[in-house]
């Protein structure tokens, strides 16, 4: 058990990157340029593997530490690159993005959804079980509420998906916080699975922009059970 | 080991599927795979039906009931469109590559979905469900053209959506586990455990897999990919889609259903269930497409089954369990139909459609026999299991939902046919040409195959399949106070 | 007793002899970044030398405001600085007489009149830079408002010299989130309020885009010394509240002893020194935003300040 110093000090900086995961997230729901919104979700993965040493060493579980390392690999390294590589034009061209909600009313919803996170997660963290717990459970829920918000409000395939993706990782932001103990295959394997979805969807960006022309998701409303005009 | 091989072969499939060794080699690898994978999968069936569970590698690979009934089904699903495919593929697409890549990615399909029933692990289950999701993206997207690249993308953006909230749901559940005392993370080591798991932490992690897998269901409102991607995937995929890919999103919430206090989930269970039968049944009226009738009735007939497993009791359970498989190979069947209709037709609209029974008559039959089916009409297997439903509905003394069910299954019962009897018969609009009109031998092999089911389940019930079922239920019913350790 | 006056005056000397000084390093490393010469960095006095002696002309169409208005922009920092920390670590004489929300409240009755004389005189940039100035400030003032909320659940008190002690006691404070999330939201808030970049352009000459610069272009001689002394000092002052209270106590006098106080000259300098060099680097990557954009930064900061808050209200 590492002294009792130490131990503060390692929820401090877990509590701090919980605190920058927030506002990177928040980040995410507000930049307009496709390019930066990549950037911010890299931050957001290198905040989560943070996280995730952090918690290891405070658990003093070596799971948590090849958690980390694994996401820095699959989100910080592979994922940015499979999207560049992919959707070159895409993520480099394309500066402005036109959303649904004006983007000071974006932020207010979203600052709206962390603190329905927070309530929401108050009943479960009072149950006990170690500060981590209160900080990345209801960090994570407000991840994965403002994450789904962003994918509510982006018109562009390629940062709802970085929205869809922050869902994800705000899932695990909250998961390594209460389940450190997590089967390693189950994690690392879950990590793989985002993988082949970021090749995929890839691939499908790709072939609507051969396709059709764009990727402007939002403006697809072919089907619907309306009559067309 | 037999149970391995069923997710495996399909994966060797897809693999051998790639190799450019002519046009007929990917589709008969395919079929093969999965004739070879449903006579397994049956074999594994009748043998928990006797044995009650078969263990590969204990606590990761298992098979109990509901996995062998889901095994039982996907592999079913799988083969009849495996066989259906050869001869829409055929039909559809000149380029042989475009055949192959077609192939790999239906085994890589069938491969995630063998998957779902036989992992016992929940968090290998989410992945293999979330598998399900991105192998069958690109099927979706098959065509290429627009309306299909809008469904793809609704159809992935749904479904990591939900995949990502469910996640947490099952942190949170491993963190219940580990509360109630540990033990092995597994559906078992789970129930195992039930009393004792701290009842805020199951009720939120059922909420966040409801929310989450619900949406990946077709639960309304979260149901706006379903028809988006059913009226656009070429109809073998759809098959699967409908037949077995919500089910096995469906398998896995209604897992949690053990491990929660039964007052406190049924009535989540019967809301939900309600809303999305009647919502369904309702929408379904004003389509114009065949292919998204049939999606609204996936809709509907998920509700029914959630509604089922919401009244509980083990009658409840086991029409729930009668309701999935007759919906499995009921609406497998109607897609498999509905695609020898877009054969021969070369249209997905109702309105351009009359006297099918004319111009095509086996096609006009197989849709008409799908649409009574899954409309409910005796004597074929979805009355039989909605039926049962009933019965276990006014005998809990639920009078009140069983007759808004009751409305819901009408209202989609006319629905359905009165956008089929318009498609069925009459004076046909236009003669497509002679070729066209006849069906790929194979498609008509596969139609004849995967009517029997409906037709033999409607009147005949063998005996190993309701012990499965029976067994099935069980495995999803609460344990009974006396059994608790 | 006689000790705290005098370190109150040596503070407030401070803050009037160094704070043309900021203004200078910041505006020579700006140019030097851009690979220019760059004016000296003493520039600031020599303008405001000039200026005094230079003769002043007042419009005959203007009231008292216009000419009352340079003297109280000049002296609202030098009241603030009385009731922050510039210097020392420990409360000095009126220390108790107001908060972080009276500094605020002193500081904002400067631009009030800065504005007010803006429109007194017929000139119409005034009014226009007026009304931006406004529409910035009450974007701005929901996020002091929470930022203070915050310091006041963090620390129990507003009172700059109390709060100041509580990010580092014990040293892990620091690294709180709310710590992180408030000196992020309060730093973009002292971007919009001095006119910085992204929301203002300092250095911008064309009347039409200005913000701040605009209220003074009515004036001349020596009110228009005293402005620009008296925006050096806000900006100043400012930094002292954002470094000395909400950053960390870090370099300030501990001892009650004048050399002690003498000493945290140089060391407060040179954490003027580093939040220069940061902002010059914001000011050299960054572009002016657009003015609806500006509700955009200004949202951002709120946010960030109501994350803040939330970390701090929900830890558990």
């Amino acid at each position: 058990m590492p002294d009792a110093n130490a131990v503060q000090w390692l929820q401090s900086l877990n509590a701090l990157t919980g605190g920058l995961f927030l506002l990177v997230t928040f980040g995410l729901v507000s930049l307009r340029q496709i390019h930066g919104c990549l950037r911010l979700f890299v931050a957001q993965s290198i905040l989560l593997a943070t996280s995730a040493f952090l918690l290891g060493a405070l658990y003093h579980t070596w799971h948590l530490t090849v958690v980390g390392v694994v996401d820095l690999v699959t989100k910080v390294v592979i994922t940015p690159w499979v999207l560049r590589r992919l959707l070159h034009d895409e993520v480099q061209t394309r500066r402005e993005i036109t959303q649904v909600l004006n983007i000071p009313t974006a932020l207010l919803l979203a600052l709206a959804l962390a603190i329905t996170a927070y309530l929401l997660a108050s009943p479960l963290v009072a149950l006990g079980g170690g500060a981590a717990i209160g900080v990345n459970l209801p960090i994570g829920l407000a991840g994965l509420l403002i994450g789904g918000l962003t994918a509510a409000v982006r018109r562009e395939a390629v940062p709802l998906f970085l929205g869809l993706l922050a869902m994800e990782n705000s899932s695990f932001f909250a998961g390594i916080g209460v389940a450190p103990e997590m089967p390693l295959i189950a994690e690392v394997s879950i990590a793989f699975d985002v993988l082949i979805l970021v090749f995929v969807v890839g691939l499908l960006t790709r072939a609507m922009h051969e396709h059709i022309g764009t990727t402007e998701v939002g403006a697809l409303t072919a089907l619907t059970e309306e009559q067309a005009p | 080991m037999s149970v391995v091989l069923v997710p495996l072969l399909p994966l060797a499939a897809a693999l051998l599927s790639l190799l450019p060794l002519g046009r007929r080699f990917a589709p008969s690898v395919t079929v093969a795979a999965a004739a070879a994978a449903l006579a397994l999968g049956a074999g594994d069936a009748l043998r928990v039906a006797v044995a009650r569970r078969l263990i590969v590698i204990a606590g990761w690979v298992e098979l109990d009931g509901s996995g062998a009934l889901l095994l039982l089904l996907v592999t079913f699903v799988s083969a009849t469109a495996a066989l259906f495919s050869w001869g829409y593929v055929a039909r559809h697409e000149a380029d042989a590559r475009r055949v192959r890549l077609y192939c790999a990615h239906f085994n890589l399909f069938t491969f995630a979905l063998a998957l779902v029933p036989v992992l016992a692990e929940p968090a290998l289950v989410w992945i293999a469900v979330e598998l399900t999701a991105v192998f069958s993206v690109l099927l979706v997207a098959f065509d290429n053209t627009r309306g299909a690249l809008e469904a793809a993308w609704k159809y992935i953006a749904l479904m990591f959506m939900g995949a990502a909230i469910a996640l947490l749901g099952f942190f949170v559940l491993f963190w219940a586990q580990q509360m109630a005392g540990g033990g092995h993370y597994s559906w078992d080591g789970l129930r195992a455990v039930a009393p004792r798991l701290p009842p805020v932490l199951v009720m939120a992690a059922f909420l966040l897999i409801l929310v989450g897998f619900g949406t990946k269901v077709g639960f309304v409102p979260m149901h706006t990919w379903l028809p988006d991607a059913h009226s656009q995937a070429p109809s073998p995929v759809c098959a699967l889609l409908s037949g077995v890919k919500t089910t096995s999103a469906l398998y896995c919430i209604l897992r949690l259903v053990p491990l929660l206090p039964p007052a406190s989930v049924g009535a989540w269970m019967r809301g939900v269930g309600l809303i999305s039968a009647g919502v369904a049944a309702f929408l379904l009226l004003q389509v114009r497409d065949y292919k998204r009738l049939f999606a609204f009735s996936t809709v509907e007939h998920m509700g029914i089954i959630f509604v089922a497993a919401g009244l509980g009791g083990p009658r409840g359970m086991a029409g729930a369990m009668l309701q999935m498989v007759s919906h499995s190979v009921t609406k497998s069947f109607c897609f498999l139909a509905a695609g020898a209709a877009l054969l021969v037709l070369g249209t997905r609209e109702i309105a351009s459609v009359r006297g099918l029974l004319r111009t095509s008559p086996a096609t006009g039959a197989a849709l008409l026999l799908g649409a009574l089916a899954i409309g409910g009409a005796p004597p074929f297997a979805v009355f039989l299991s909605e039926f049962s439903i009933f019965r276990a509905g006014l005998e809990q003394g639920r009078y009140l939902v069983t007759a808004l069910l009751a409305i819901a299954i009408t209202v989609a019962f006319f629905g359905i046919l009165l956008h089929v009897n318009r498609m069925v018969f009459g004076v046909p609009l236009e003669t497509p040409s002679p070729a066209r009109a006849a069906l790929p031998a194979t498609c008509l092999l596969t139609l004849v195959l995967a009517a029997l089911p409906i037709l033999v389940l409607g009147v005949y019930q063998p005996a190993w399949l309701d012990a499965l079922s029976n067994l099935a239920a069980a495995t999803l019913a609460p344990l009974a106070p006396a059994s608790l350790p | 007793m006689f000790n705290r006056i005098l370190f109150n005056l040596v503070q407030v000397a401070t803050v009037l002899i160094f704070a043309p000084l900021v203004a200078g390093v910041l505006g020579r490393l700006e140019e030097n970044v851009q690979s220019k010469r760059g004016p000296s960095i003493f520039q600031p006095y020599r303008d405001i030398w000039k200026l005094f002696h230079k003769d002043e002309v007042v419009s005959d169409q203007s009231s008292w405001i216009f000419r009352f208005t340079p003297y109280l922009v000049f002296v609202t920092p030098v009241f603030v600085t009385l009731l922050i920390p510039v210097l020392t670590g420990y409360p000095l004489f009126f220390a108790f007489m107001g908060d972080m929300l009276g500094g605020g409240f002193v500081l904002s009755l400067g631009g009030f009149f800065a504005t007010l004389a803006a429109v007194d005189t017929a000139n119409p940039y005034g009014p226009v830079g007026a009304s931006r100035t406004r529409m910035v400030g009450f974007l701005a003032e929901p996020v002091f408002m929470i930022v203070f909320f915050t310091v006041s659940f963090v620390a129990g008190s507003t009172i700059p010299y109390i709060v100041q002690q509580r990010w580092v006691t014990p040293p892990a404070n620091f690294f709180a989130p709310s710590h992180v999330l408030l000196m992020v939201a309060f730093f973009m808030l002292i971007l919009a309020e001095c006119g910085r970049l992204p929301v203002d352009n300092p250095g911008g000459h064309f009347e039409l885009a200005m913000i701040d610069e605009s209220k003074s272009l009515e004036y001349s001689g020596r009110g228009m010394a005293l402005v620009k002394w008296g925006g050096h000092m806000k900006v100043f002052v400012l930094l002292c509240i954002f470094l000395n209270v909400l950053v960390a106590p870090w370099g300030l006098a501990r001892e009650q002893t004048l050399a002690a106080v003498l000493l945290a000259i140089p060391l407060v300098l040179l954490k003027l020194l580093a939040c220069v060099l940061v902002l010059v680097v914001i000011e050299s990557s960054l572009a002016k935003l657009r003015l609806f954009r500006i509700a955009e930064f200004l949202g951002a900061a709120f946010v960030t300040s109501v994350a803040a808050m939330i970390t701090r209200l929900f830890a558990f």
